[in-house]
Order: C-alpha cells, then structure tokens, then sequence
C-alpha cells in the first residue's frame, strides 16, 4: 500500500474498488466507517452490496469482470471533464499522451453495455473522485483474482496518477492484502522472482551480494510461481525442468488453488511430498512427511501489515507436544542437506536480513519494539528514522528518473464465459469469522458453531425462487471441472446469474470448480469468474446424510476424533 | 425502566462478533473445553443482513412485555432493568416466541440436559442483558465498530432533551424565518 491503514479515516474520498473489508479485514474495516463518520465519501465498486457499498454515496454494481472498462471509462471522464492535475501530470509522470490514446474510446457510453453501470453513474463517480481531496484507492482480491488484473492495478493507478492523488497522507493506492503477513512472506523473497526486501534474483550484483553473505553459489534464474507447480509435475516434457519433490508449509494448495481435481492429481504423482503446518489439512492427505509447527501465539516474529508496517508478534503459551517454530524447522532441514543454520533465535535471522536488504536496514527488534510499527522504507538505524507511513512523498517515485509512468491498456473479457451449458458465473469470496483455508478458524469452536461445513452460495432472490431453491437446501454446483454440494443462500446483495461462495469449505469446496487460468503477470489465477450451473437435489434427505458422511470420512482420514465431541 | 441494546447500522460491518461475545458471556470457560457439545452455542441476539441493512437484533426489553403476559408458568420477570426468563421455569410452549413482535426469542437445547424420555430439553432464549455481569452487554463491548449501545434511562431522557431542545429552534425558525 502507498499509504498507512491508519490513514484511510482521513481520506476524502474513498475509491474501494473489489474489496470487501468487512468480510476480509474487519480492522481495515472499521477505519472505513470511522473514515464515513468523519464525512468521507465512499465510492464503491463491487458486483455485491457490501457492507461497505451499504454505507456509500455511489455503488457501481458492476458486472463481474469489467474492471478495466469502469477504470477506463472514469480515467476517460477525468480527462474529458478537464478534471486531471496537470501540473502534477506534467511534473512527476510520463507516458500520458500515449494512455490518452488508449482510453479515449472508453466512453461512459461505451463502457455501459459492458460494466452494466449506466455512463451518468460512472461520471458521477469519476467526477466524485477526481474533485474530493485526498482521494484514496483501496482495492483486493476483487481486482486481482482476474486473468486481467495487473491491467487493472495500473489502470488504478492511473487515477491516482492523472489526480495528483500521490505523495501525502490519505491518498495514493493500496492493495489490502489477501491473508495475513502475505506482505511479509513478499518481502522476505517467497516469490519466485526476488531475494529478501525485493532483489531481483536475475540481478549479477545483488547475486554476488547474496553469495557472499550466504557462502554459496546461488542460481540466477527465476523459478517457479505455485500455479505453475501442477502443470511441471504433470505435463512438463523437459526433464530438467519437471518437479519431483514439493515442500509445502502453511499453505494448503488442495484447498486453495484452483482446479483442485488437477492439483489432487499432482500431489498425487509428486515423487515427495512435504507438509509444514500447524493443524492437518487437505494437502496433508497427499503429503510424505508432516512436519508440525508452532502456531501463532506459540511462537514470535515479525509480521508485515499489507501498509509495510513491520510489527512484533510474540509467544504467548509454551507450545504442547512434539512441534517446533516453521524458523527451527527450516534451520534442522537446512543443515541436515549440508548447509549449517545455527540461529539461536528470531532476532539473529532479522538482523542478518537487514543487513542485506537497503529498504529495512533500519528496522532493527529494537526500533519496532520501540515504536510498536515500522513501515518499509527505513534505511537507517538510527532511532530518528521511524520508517515511511507513505511512499512517493512530493511526487517523487521509486524509477530511475523519479517519474511515475502511465500505463494503458484494452479491457478483455474473463476466459471462461456464461454458456448454455453453465450458464451462471461463480466467484470466489471471503467470509468474516474463517480465516483462508479454516486451517486455524475450522478448528476454533465458536467459529465453527456459527458457520460450518458445506457452507453457502450466495444466489439472487429471484434465481432461487425460479428455480426453487429455499434458504439453507442442499444444491449442486457444477462447472466443466467439477463440482460440490452446499447450502443455499438467497440474497438481494447479489445479482441475478452470478453465484459466490467461500473457498475454505472442505465438502463445499468452490476450487474444485474454479480455472486455473492465470493473470500472465502475476501468475494469480482467475478465482473471481467461471461458468457454473446449479442444480436441485430431490433427496435432501440423502443429501445431509452424504454431506455428513463426507465430513467424517475427511476428518477420519485427518485423524481427527470424530466420536462425541466431533459433532459434524 | 427497562435498558435495551441498540444497534445502528451505519457503523455494522455484520460481523457477528456479538453473537460470539453473547455466547462467551453466558457459557463462561465452558467455551475453552475440549468437547464442543459440553457447551450450547445460542446467541441471544441474531444478525440480520438486508439488501440494504446489517445490524443485530435483539430483545427491547419491552416495559408491559407481550411475552411476559403469556408466560402460562410466570417464568418470565423483570430483574434490574431487563426482562429476563427463568429457564428452569420455563416449559418450552413458545407462547412467548409467538407473541414477540420482534422475533427477539427462539427455542434452544439446555447441554447436558435430559427429560424423562432421554431428549434434551428445549426452553426459550432471549438477550438478558447480560444480567449479573458485572461489566454489562458483552455485546457491547466486543464490537468492534462500537455499533451497539446500551440505551438506559438517562440516556434516553437526554436524547429526548435534545429533541426537544430542536423541536423548539424549528418552532422558532418557523415563526421567524428571518432572524
């Protein structure tokens, strides 16, 4: 994020483009309606009525996967209106001439049909937007689980760019992160193509700056995003290049990725399986070795907050039974294959970190303990340098030449449309109370007592009643790649032909019907668009019996006790 | 006069923290025991999501309560300042679920109960106001929104002091648009 969370109640205007806060972040949440409290105006863009488009001036109910066509259409009234900063344009960015070509056919007009917003809607919002200071972007999962979704993360920019709505507090562009410290698994370097604090692996210097350090060649080519994992295991023809061992911790890819049938089949063939987690999951039935780890509360850390903001976490329990903390496990793992981790706690591995990378250096155990928060940038040890609440401030931006650069782009259609065959769509959601892959919430039990497996699909009210479904029956979804049984939920939050439900439910598991086409950037799949159809059970007798059954034979399975106590 | 808690749906995300916190208050530490069935999960206040609303609802803790009045077995009273039910009384006829106009009561298993044919018994559920808490509405004090309030009676005599401190300035404006 370019601002701090704690900035978002001060915005003037909140442009909250595919996410849904109350359901993923509750905290980030309650800035917004503190922010709403305090007179901020909340555009909000969503297929859904959210909590937070209930308690919007304008709610652009879009048809899912128009993202693009709505950005470029408000970036086109923007410009058309002469309502962009450009001094700011003319100053701090390049590129504006060449994106003006790209939008300039994006006209609310031309945008309707496809965004299914009317074009006076959509200049109310650009307008609303460009002329309320600061203004502010928060966007999630709603912009990014799309094959064209880094388009659309620069197409957000762009707004903010052609605005002038970067370098000061309660302004800018900020992707609320998926899951917890998913910001810091990034900035550790658990991507394919980085070292810690974002150092690009293919870069000759930062290499050797590694190698030294580390004592050991290291390779310098980029390696493997997870979506790509079944398609190496499965279907790769290089030999060199086909995966034969897959080590997996805290993560749960046979419940989170999409297309699960296609990822059950390449843990089933994977020569070597490892599983590092905190309570058994799905992929744990596929797994070789299980390795038991300390849970949060039992061990402590560093998290970072989807704003940078680097903060302790620490033991609260001793841990019971045979686990150990995911950095003692790696360190055992790591020496046992030859190369000696001796660390002898958290701290010791922070500070060799820093040391490696600029844009923490100054984040020391110290300092954050000091200040509760420390948000990346902080170059410097010293006390005085408290971190970087917001980045680009003055305009200036983190290229060679400090310019920011406009980026435009076509919209394109999802991949997988509505057909005769399936003809609804499913996106995949969150819901408040379970957390990813219920790994920690399905094992809480009040959590578990308000919701519980199958879970739900969210329909339209009208879809239900033609097709006779009532609140809480048993139905069947299905798209080409499988399918589940859940309950079903009528609702007028949702519009007509669209289904949504949430990921984590292992018997109503939404991934078995999702695509895993991917955005060609970032690699994440399209889990917010797929065809589906929904059917009627007859026997919803026989329908909770096989839900049930199905519940315990994954628990027996998992060795969980499934006698008394274990009330499915 | 009876208190009541009161949600406002500008500032409800629809979480259900308060019906967590409902059940915590009234199941104590049975809530931290290994067996899920040695404790019942029944909130006593209900989330209720619209197209356009989202906010929990809950007993008004009425001051001539309908349910009260078709209580056949007297097993609900008025206790402090909540109208509160004698689940030991109670027999379980929903006459008071019938009669609620708020729909503020349902019929819920007592755990570890068992009747003379085996069968658990079912008695009627309603917000109680945390009664003997001493640190009041858990629901309150869980939100994380601060949505929900517990309107007492100074509380209302100063709201309604407000209002007709405002009806007084219209009245006035009225008479003299001018000034």
């Amino acid at each position: 994020m370019s601002m701090g969370i704690p900035e978002i109640e001060d915005a003037g205007c909140l442009l909250c483009f595919g996410y849904n806060g109350a359901d993923s972040h509750p905290i980030v949440a309650r800035r917004i309606v503190r922010g709403r409290q305090k007179g901020m105006k909340i555009i909000c863009a969503d297929p859904r009525v959210t909590e937070t488009a209930r308690i919007s001036d304008i709610h652009l109910q879009l048809k899912g996967g128009s993202n693009l066509a709505l950005v470029n259409a408000m970036a086109n009234v923007i410009w058309t209106e002469g309502l962009a900063d450009t001094q700011f344009i003319e100053e701090h960015t390049k590129g504006y001439d060449e994106f003006l070509k790209v939008i300039e056919k994006y006209t609310p007009e031309y945008a309707e049909p496809i965004t299914h917003i009317p074009a006076e809607e959509i200049r109310k919002a650009a307008r609303m937007y460009a002329t309320t200071k600061p203004a502010m972007i928060l966007y999630g999962m709603g912009v990014c689980q799309f094959t064209q979704a880094v388009d659309v993360v620069k197409g957000l920019a762009n707004l903010a760019l052609m605005t002038g709505n970067f370098g000061g507090p309660s302004m800018g562009i900020g992707p609320v992160r998926g899951q917890n410290n998913v910001q810091g698994a990034c900035d550790m370097g658990a991507l394919p193509n980085s070292y810690p604090g974002y150092q690009n692996v293919t870069d000759p210097a930062v290499r050797e700056k590694f190698e030294k350090a580390w004592g050991v060649p290291l390779s310098d080519k980029v390696g493997c995003p997870i979506t790509h994992v079944p398609h190496r295991v499965l279907h790769e023809e290089d030999e060199s290049k086909r995966i034969h061992a897959y080590y997996i911790f805290g993560e749960d890819p046979a419940q989170s990725d999409p297309d699960l049938a296609e990822v059950r089949e390449a843990l089933d063939k994977c020569d070597f399986v490892v599983m590092q987690d905190i309570y058994m999951n799905k992929t744990g039935l596929y797994a070789d070795v299980i390795l038991p780890a300390t849970a949060w509360g039992e061990n402590e850390g560093v998290y970072t907050c989807a704003d940078r903001g680097f903060q302790r976490f620490r033991k609260l329990i001793e841990p019971e039974g045979d686990l150990k903390p995911d950095w003692q496990i790696i360190a055992e793992i790591s020496t046992a294959m030859g190369y000696p981790m001796n660390y002898k706690n958290t701290e010791e591995i922070w500070d060799e970190l820093i040391d490696l990378c600029p844009s923490f250096k100054g984040a020391t155990y110290e300092k954050i303990e000091k200040y509760g928060c420390v948000q990346w940038p902080c170059r410097d040890k010293s006390l005085e340098d408290k971190g970087t609440p917001y980045l680009h401030k003055n305009g200036v931006f983190a290229t060679a030449d400090h310019k920011a650069l406009f980026y435009g782009t076509d919209w394109h259609p999802p991949l997988e449309l509505e057909n005769d065959q399936y003809p609804m769509t499913l996106s995949t959601v969150r819901e408040v109370g379970h957390y990813s892959v219920r790994t920690m919430t399905g094992n809480c039990r009040t959590l578990r007592n308000l919701e519980d497996e199958p879970g739900w699909v969210q329909m339209n009210t009208e879809d239900c009643r033609r097709m006779g479904f009532v609140k809480g029956e048993l139905v069947k979804i299905l798209s080409k790649r499988g399918y589940c049984i859940t309950r079903c939920l009528p609702t007028d939050r949702v519009k007509p032909g669209a289904t949504y439900m949430t990921y984590q439910w292992w018997i109503g598991a939404c991934n078995e019907l999702t695509t895993a086409k991917l955005d060609p950037i970032s690699n994440t799949p399209e889990y917010k668009y797929c065809a589906c159809r929904v059917e009627k059970i007859e026997d919803q007798e026989w329908a909770e019996r096989h839900v049930m059954e199905l519940y315990d034979d994954i628990r027996a399975q998992m060795g969980i006790d499934t006698g008394k106590g274990a009330k499915a | 006069m009876n208190y009541f808690v009161k949600g406002n749906p500008d500032l409800c995300i629809g979480c259900r923290t308060c019906m967590i916190g409902c059940v915590v208050a009234h199941e104590g530490k049975h809530i931290f025991e290994i067996d899920p069935d040695s404790y019942t999960f029944n909130p006593k206040l209900h989330m209720v999501k619209t197209a356009k609303l989202s906010v929990p609802v809950q007993c008004k803790h009425c001051e001539n309560p309908a349910c009260m009045a078709v209580c056949p077995v007297g097993a609900i009273s008025r206790k402090g300042n909540a109208v509160v039910i004698d689940t030991d009384k109670c027999m379980g006829c929903k006459s008071c679920m019938d009669a609620c106009p708020f729909g503020a009561i349902n019929m819920v298993p007592v755990a570890g109960s068992s009747q003379a044919d085996g069968s658990e018994k079912v008695v009627a559920n309603k917000c109680d106001l945390c009664s003997g808490i001493p640190s009041g509405p858990a629901c309150v004090r869980v939100c994380p929104t601060a949505a929900l309030t517990l309107v007492t009676e100074e509380e209302l005599d100063s709201a309604m002091e407000k209002k007709r401190q405002e009806a007084a300035r219209t009245a006035y404006r009225e008479m003299y648009p001018q000034k």
